[in-house]
């Protein structure tokens, strides 16, 4: 117990898309844009699954 | 060159029938493409700044702008790398289409590349003089269609066709499936090229015009699904899919980069080659008038400088004074002055297009 247990975050601050900026690495747009580019590949695997089965 | 594999391996392995379906090599186009520039695009944009390949802002943009100065740019040198690998390995390369628009990409990238590198090696924004690049934009424009019209196998691939309107047709004389050919191409080019001003405004249109295209590709080169819907079947189209998916795929990769505040800029050489790609894949499965509505953005852009210049110079030469219809040119410029944030436009102008792909697409089902 103690110290090892004590305030430790797994992301600088939840949720995800928070940590990025918040570690200065990148901006608000960025982050937006980049989860909407993940969404659009993840949709293009949804869809692959029409075909591969 | 993996389909050529796989077609060899199928022979003792039943499971490799798979890659000959082009949408599932289609996907994996995609992919590849993705794939090539996350890896390729970190040491790419450090070697860029490293040789200070740093974009010349214009000294009469807006002053907003000023500090994009020295933001790397040539980065469609990565788009162009991962459209061509992804397209080699997972095309069929006895498809002469897929050379067609390899050729006509990588020709326009090589005219965009010149332009850039006079850009960055003497620090001039204006790069390439207007008639060099227009010559050669031509010579490869003309020789494209030139070679499209010796090659085409059937009347319907000269023949202009009109969306919504199931017998509204044009069959073309060589002169005039060159003529409108080298304007498709030249024009796409140039258009894509002027609409790449603010981070991320091109890259996205294109991914998605590009997208559309690949399911018009699909289409055209399929029998059964071309006649049902009543649009012209280009035998052998359908490969071009699996191009189109590569551009989709490294356009992604690349505005993971390129998304604002932008870590690089495509320049010329991805822009033109871009633009040159759409125009000749819409060509290609015959559908300039879709291209042209659903690139309504590369469009207007293209218009909004236009006017711009037109009516200055009419009013310079009527009054003594020249008057200005925009802000500033070409449109995401005027926007900006007007006080809207760049993300602001390009996203705006995102959905914009997603629309007018939308109202494309439908064109496949309303005729």
């Amino acid at each position: 117990m103690g110290a090892d247990m004590r305030n430790r975050t797994i992301l600088a601050l939840g949720e995800a898309h928070m940590r990025g900026v918040i570690a200065h690495v990148t901006t608000t747009p960025n982050a937006h844009m980049r989860f909407w580019i993940i969404t659009m590949m993840l949709v293009l695997v949804g869809l692959s699954t029409l075909k591969l089965r | 060159m993996l389909f050529e594999l796989t077609k060899w391996l199928a022979t003792d392995v039943h499971g490799f029938h798979v890659f000959n379906y082009i949408t599932f090599r289609a996907v994996l186009a995609t992919l590849t493409a993705l794939a090539i520039s996350f890896m390729v695009g970190p040491a790419m944009i450090r070697k860029l700044t490293e040789y200070k390949v740093g974009q010349a802002v214009r000294d009469d943009g807006p002053q907003t702008h000023l500090v994009k100065a020295g933001t790397p740019t040539m980065g469609g040198a990565l788009i162009l790398v991962a459209i061509s690998v992804s397209t080699l390995l997972w095309g069929n390369l006895h498809n002469r289409f897929i050379w067609v628009v390899l050729i006509t990409t990588l020709g326009f990238g090589a005219v965009g590349w010149v332009d850039d590198y006079r850009k960055v090696v003497y620090k001039n924004p204006k790069g390439l003089s207007a008639k060099e690049k227009y010559f050669w934009q031509s010579v490869v424009g003309l020789g494209v269609a030139a070679f499209l019209y010796a090659t085409a196998t059937t009347p319907v691939e000269t023949t202009l066709i009109v969306p919504f309107f199931k017998h509204l047709v044009f069959p073309l004389s060589a002169a005039g499936f060159i003529v409108l050919t080298y304007l498709v191409i030249v024009g796409s080019s140039n258009a894509v090229n002027l609409t790449d001003g603010l981070d991320g405004l091109a890259t996205l249109p294109t991914v998605m015009v590009g997208s559309a295209l690949a399911i018009f590709s699909y289409v055209a080169g399929h029998a059964v699904f071309s006649k049902y819907l009543g649009i012209p079947y280009v035998a052998g189209a359908s490969e071009l899919m699996v191009f189109c998916a590569a551009m989709a795929g490294a356009g992604l990769g690349f505005l993971w980069f390129n998304a604002y505040p932008a870590e690089v800029f495509m320049g010329d050489v991805g822009a033109l080659a871009l633009g040159a790609a759409l125009g000749v894949v819409a060509v290609i499965v015959r559908q300039e008038i879709v291209l042209f509505i659903m690139g309504g953005v590369f469009v207007i852009e293209t218009f909004s400088v236009a006017a711009q210049v037109l009516y200055f110079k009419y009013t310079k030469k009527m009054t003594g004074t020249g008057k200005r219809i925009f802000l500033m040119a070409p449109l995401h410029h005027h926007y900006e002055q007007k006080g809207w944030k760049e993300t602001q436009v390009v996203v705006r102008f995102w959905i914009i297009t997603m629309m007018l792909v939308l109202v494309g697409l439908s064109t496949l089902k309303l005729r």
